[in-house]
């Protein structure tokens, strides 16, 4: 069943139309000035429980890397990097061994989540953070121990409001306050 | 001239090289009543661009449109990386409308492979393909309300293709760059209330457009500055290769939604609205038509994925050797996860086109690769950059104040047509 073309017109309006659309739209107006559908989020007061699924800042779980190089090969922008560590070999007790484990340069990052794609054994996943700050350059290049740790939200962290968007036929979107236990 | 001495300013001179105006609002004197005015490049509407236009009087009579300030090398910088990195950077050219530019790139590289995605990922393409295509008209009604002064339509297009762009990240995970089709399928599933949410915002945005129209596009003050403005007949258009919306208003039948249909569009059931007028009203009305036809297809697109909920979503080539620990996490998260084949993907020489209707028009990749895992060629022409010479032709003959309702009917968008 393809696509059909229509042949339409735009529609006319006379001199009594224009009349009535001026109306319409002045009492439209009036309308949503007593009546008005705001969402805005009121950030540092208030700030959005992301889904489970959002692609936000990216956490390494150590544990789990095999250090296969994949997740810097994806990477599109190359702000993953692997780095050389030297380890306790646990095959030979008393010796040390060289790990590879990747490391990530938020200055560069675009959260495409590739790397999160691609690791055979989901050593990287994302958090639901969107709103971490740096006070520096330098610090968004993590190390491998900032890069295990999960980032705070601050408005989070400084007892901001969770609020959340529910879709709604009438009002497009609302904005709804989360609950304490609501928190996944 | 000595430290702390001002310079000197003649202000009754006129001439070239004497400036007494910020940059990007210089004019220069040319005659009796000709100017050259610069309107740009710092923002004249939604990115980067110039338009250099002489006047006679306020009768423009040569406009001169300036491209090139937002180029980023896309298609060099594409020839020096991996297959699935280009994903990420050519999304870039329009990031509302992520999803439209990069499935050409996709499809020309899964004709390379010859791979055909599952239907349901091609079910879940275009919803988003058609979200993109609704949020970015709203973007530019949203822009076009603010050139033309009205800024309750900025407001409301922008709050309302938040509806639409919070859609798309329960989908994909991101509210713009989605990076959401891949080689062989897409990344994610959709979501468990996703279908339930969508026929909530299909039934929201329908309410919405008649109250656009109330208040925009049947207002006759709105009316009064676009009806008979910026005029294409549909011979100019043509000749001149405009593309999408702009070449539907001048009467021209042509979207490759219909002509070559694409990915799930030649299952779908709807119109393509196509007006005659081919001014800056039949421009704005297209959109608004083509909003209408995109709710209808998302609507029909609601049903299907219902219908193959659970199938898989990713090509049997990368899926079917799949390890347990990535089935399960796609059963859990509904989360596609990536062969680490993936990063070093080489596709078999040869070469490959591939279009598709994007919201500003057709958008055209050639890929051609010769064997590696690089491609030796990604070549882009996108919309807006076949809208850009509408405005040599379009725009002389026309009044100063006429130039914002030209320039935002044609939703010219610079980084798209810059690449």
């Amino acid at each position: 069943m393809p696509a059909k073309f229509v042949h339409k017109k735009t529609p006319k309006i006379g001199v009594l139309g224009a009349i009535s659309r001026n109306a319409s739209a002045l009492v439209l107006g009036l309308k949503y000035f007593f009546e008005p559908n705001r969402f805005t989020l009121m950030y540092p007061r208030e700030y959005i429980v992301l889904d489970k699924r959002y692609r936000g800042f990216i956490v390494l779980n150590k544990n789990k890397c095999i250090g296969c190089e994949s997740c810097a090969r994806v990477c599109p922008t190359g702000a993953m990097k692997m780095i050389k560590i030297e380890v306790p070999d646990p095959k030979n007790p008393g010796k040390k061994k060289i790990a590879k484990y990747p490391t990530i340069n938020h200055q560069r990052c675009v959260y495409c989540g590739f790397c999160v794609d691609i690791c055979p054994t989901e050593a990287l996943y994302h958090v639901p953070v969107h709103d971490v700050v740096y006070f520096n350059l330098a610090d968004m290049i993590q190390d491998l121990e900032s890069f295990q740790k999960e980032p705070v939200s601050p408005a989070a962290a400084e007892g901001a409001i969770p609020v959340k968007y529910v879709f709604d036929p009438e009002r497009g979107l609302v904005k709804v306050r989360v609950k304490e236990g609501e928190k996944k | 001239m000595q430290a702390g001495e001002v310079p000197k300013i003649n202000m009754s001179s006129w001439e070239v090289g004497e400036s007494r105006y910020l940059p990007g609002m210089e004019i220069k004197r040319l005659g009796k009543e000709r100017f050259v005015v610069y309107i740009g490049p710092q923002h004249p509407g939604s990115g980067h661009m110039r338009i250099i236009i002489k006047v006679d009087g306020d009768v423009i009579v040569e406009a001169d449109p300036d491209l090139g300030y937002v180029h980023r090398t896309m298609e060099k910088l594409s020839e020096g990386r991996a297959f699935i990195k280009i994903i990420p950077l050519v999304e870039r050219m329009a990031i509302l409308d992520a999803c439209n530019v990069t499935l050409p790139y996709v499809e020309a590289v899964e004709k390379l492979l010859g791979l055909e995605p599952p239907e349901r990922a091609k079910y879940l393409r275009v919803a988003l393909c058609e979200i993109n295509r609704i949020a970015s008209h709203l973007y530019g009604f949203g822009i076009f309300g603010v050139f033309l002064g009205h800024s309750t339509m900025y407001m409301w297009g922008f709050g309302d293709r938040e509806v639409l762009v919070e859609l798309a990240e329960k989908l994909t995970g991101a509210r713009l760059t989605h990076t959401y089709p891949i080689f062989g399928g897409v990344r994610r599933d959709a979501p468990q209330n996703f279908t339930d949410n969508l026929r909530k915002a299909i039934r929201y945005l329908r309410k919405r457009l008649d109250e656009y129209r109330k208040i925009f596009l049947d207002n006759p003050v709105i009316r009064r500055r676009l009806e008979g403005v910026g005029i294409v007949p549909k011979k100019v258009a043509v000749d001149l290769g405009l593309v999408g919306p702009n070449l539907r208003a001048s009467g021209v039948e042509y979207d490759v939604r219909a002509i070559e249909p694409y990915e799930a569009y030649d299952e779908l059931d709807f119109e393509i609205p196509v007006f005659e007028e081919g001014d800056s009203l039949a421009r704005a009305w297209v959109r608004v038509e083509e909003i209408k036809q995109s709710l209808r297809i998302l609507e029909q697109i609601a049903d299907k994925l219902d219908k193959t909920k659970g199938q898989q979503i990713m090509h049997d080539r990368f899926w079917a050797k799949a390890p347990p620990l990535y089935k399960k996490v796609f059963e859990a998260e509904g989360r596609v996860k990536l062969m680490p084949l993936f990063a070093i993907l080489r596709v078999p020489k040869g070469r490959s086109f591939a279009r598709t209707e994007a919201a500003r028009g057709e958008i055209t990749y050639y890929v051609e690769s010769d064997g590696k895992d690089k491609p030796y060629r990604v070549r882009i022409v996108s919309p807006s950059f076949r809208n850009a010479i509408m405005f040599k032709y379009v725009i002389p003959g026309h009044r100063i104040a006429d130039l914002p309702a030209i320039y935002g009917s044609f939703d010219y968008f610079p980084p798209e047509a810059d690449r």
